[in-house]
């Protein structure tokens, strides 16, 4: 028994080793001098200064995140009813097909998806911008926000429903107050993966960003294209840190959302 | 309230729920219920008693509004509220799984209806510290669902209920969930409760020593129909078919023939009875209690079996024996006697209860009344 938690924590150190150190000799380089990851030279900070001097870089930063933060807003609230409506389907086999269709989108390849995209886009006139980008990301977070909130609901007790109303509850209170608390684990995880699928999605940016707008993902491979530069490992540290702080907020989250359903149960009656 | 107050003293109570000729049609085409009739009055305890699948959660589930008849009304204080919103009804239910609102604490549970209502705070605070004082939960205002156990997570789904000042409580197996000791007790707190309050209970459940001990009628479901109601006394002593007699407590039925009034042929004997008014030679059902069969010798008994097994219950015997012809009695007495010997069984005349086939429950009436009649006459 010993023996073998030992085995099993040494094999669990080993896999996220060889995961992590990628990751960290990137950040390792992004503090060195000199032009590239072939040797470390001094330590310095230059490449951070360069990257917040590097106006292009920034903004492209910032509207990533809006991206993300709109596409995962936009589909969080199409596919909670989304989920809903697959649960109120009485037919088993609607209810399958429903579900497949929707899993379908989830394991078909982002490049697939892109390149119909691109298709559709420009086969309806539709400009390549800022808004194909968010319709295509809207419509790939879609079915994971599907498949999370399902679960919630397919475990709800639906008594509580008929408690509800017995209790004097129209059907939007019965919605708000007791719907949506019960699915609120599920809405807040599917929005936090709809915030990382937008965040690192690159094959389907790639192929419906037009000359307009870049994300960051899209402007790390075009400068990587053009060799390397210590400035794209600074951006990639910052993102891993921005990510990294997206985990921990997601953490304490879940951690605490009882407490936080409560309360706001509690706001929504008064 | 007062109004009310007094007709209950005066004996004089009030129809306060009517279901007049009510079916219900699954889509599945499943028939649930088949032109149920009942009245229900104010003040008084009732049971829904049948077994799962008979129909009694249905007729809950129609009362509280959940669930549309496919036909018939449903009158509530003389008004229709067939296709009345749940929520405008003066019904409040407490369900089987409790359905307490997990997200929220048992004041919050509590509150839930009243808050909905926009009723003030103060008075909401007031309202739940009562309603918790009810249910013997004071000081469980902020506590997690969660945290409680089965027996308080029913007194919350109770006070949850009962905070609204409903003029009826509809309970749904509410007490399957909870182990014996339990159940008893509970048992005997809603009857305290229901008395307190002076509001109607209408209570569903599939055990029948829960609904002769807390109600003060039963109905007796059984395939989506009414099979008998009365109160659990007279449910009890006459019941009207098989099915009845069977299903409220151990009996022993046997197939028997009428000789004339007072006098029926079973098992190959002629008893004298209480029963009267039916045609000669008549086919009928006996009843016979197994705890109204003494064991004495067998030239006492007023028939002869031979015991074949025998368990000790602790506080009686439950003997299991058989008759010249075969007939399987039950037997429960005080007493224990040898096993493989014959012993006499002795009953009295009133404790055969003779059952006509297919008898309507009008028709069942008349005829215990007229047996009534008798009495006061001799």
């Amino acid at each position: 028994m010993r023996k073998n938690s030992i085995f099993a924590r040494v094999y669990l150190s080993f896999i996220l080793v060889i995961l992590y150190i990628p990751i960290f000799y990137l950040i390792y380089f992004s503090f060195s001098s000199g032009k590239n990851m072939n040797k470390f030279g001094q330590f310095t900070l230059s490449h951070y200064q360069d990257l917040f001097q590097d106006n292009r870089l920034l903004a492209i930063f910032l509207e990533t995140i809006l991206l993300a933060l709109l596409s995962s807003l936009i589909a969080t609230i199409v596919g909670t009813f989304g989920a809903l409506a697959i649960t109120m389907v009485k037919k088993k086999a609607q209810k399958n097909t429903l579900l497949a269709l929707n899993n379908v989108l989830m394991v078909s390849p982002d490049v697939i998806i892109g390149a119909s995209f691109l298709i559709f886009f420009t086969a309806l006139g539709f400009g390549l911008n800022f808004g194909s980008v968010l319709l295509s990301h809207i419509a790939f977070s879609i079915p994971i926000v599907v498949l999370m909130v399902l679960p919630r609901l397919n475990e709800m007790d639906f008594s509580l429903i008929d408690a509800a109303r017995d209790l004097g509850a129209s059907g939007y209170q019965v919605f708000s107050n007791v719907m949506i608390p019960t699915m609120l684990p599920g809405i807040a995880a599917g929005m936090f993966m709809a915030l990382t699928y937008s965040l690192d999605d690159f094959a389907v940016t790639f192929f419906v960003t037009g000359n307009g707008f870049s994300t960051l993902s899209v402007e790390i491979y075009s400068r990587a294209r053009q060799g390397i530069d210590l400035e794209i490992n600074a951006l990639s540290t910052v993102m891993f840190l921005f990510v990294l702080v997206l985990v921990i907020i997601y953490y304490f989250l879940t951690k605490r959302r009882v407490k936080k359903g409560k309360r706001m149960i509690g706001g929504l009656i008064k | 309230m007062r109004l009310v107050a007094i007709f209950i003293f005066l004996g004089i109570t009030m129809k306060i729920i009517e279901l007049k000729h009510v079916n219900k049609r699954y889509d599945d085409g499943f028939v649930a219920l088949k032109d149920i009739n009942l009245e229900i009055e104010s003040g008084k305890f009732y049971s829904l008693l049948g077994p799962s699948g008979s129909g009694k959660s249905t007729i809950l589930r129609i009362i509280a509004g959940f669930t549309n008849p496919t036909d018939g009304k449903i009158y509530f204080d003389g008004k229709d509220i067939t296709n009345l919103d749940p929520a405008k009804r003066q019904i409040n239910t407490v369900f089987q799984n409790y359905a307490l609102f997990p997200h929220l604490n048992v004041f919050e549970n509590v509150a839930f209806g009243l808050k909905i209502k926009k009723v003030p705070m103060d008075k909401i605070k007031a309202a739940v510290r009562d309603a918790l004082h009810m249910v013997r939960l004071d000081g469980y205002a902020n506590r997690e669902i969660s945290e409680l156990s089965g027996g308080q997570q029913q007194r919350v789904a109770i006070a949850r209920a009962i905070v609204n000042e409903p003029k009826v409580l509809l309970l749904d197996e509410s007490l399957s969930a909870l182990d014996k000791r339990l159940r008893k007790e509970m048992q005997f707190e809603l009857r305290a409760i229901q008395k307190k309050l002076g509001i109607t209970f209408i209570f569903v459940t599939h055990d029948q020593e829960e609904a002769l001990s807390m109600s003060d009628e039963i109905f007796v479901l059984n395939d989506g129909k009414i099979q008998q109601n009365g109160s659990p006394v007279d449910i009890y002593d006459e019941p009207i078919n098989d099915f009845v007699a069977r299903f409220i407590g151990d009996s022993n039925i046997l197939p028997g023939r009428m000789i004339k009034d007072y006098e029926v042929e079973f098992a190959n004997k002629k008893f004298q009875c209480a029963d009267a008014g039916m045609r000669p030679n008549e086919k009928v059902e006996v009843v016979l209690r197994p705890e109204d069969l003494d064991i004495t010798s067998p030239e006492k008994g007023k028939l002869v079996v031979t015991a074949q097994t025998q368990l000790f219950l602790g506080d009686h015997f439950e003997i299991k024996a058989i008759d010249a012809d075969e007939n399987e009695w039950l037997i429960q007495s005080i007493n224990g006697c040898k096993l493989n010997e014959r012993i006499g069984l002795y009953f009295d005349p009133e404790d055969i209860h003779v059952m006509r086939l297919h008898e309507s429950q009008e028709d069942f009436d008349a005829r215990l009344e007229s047996y009534e009649g008798d009495d006061e006459n001799e």
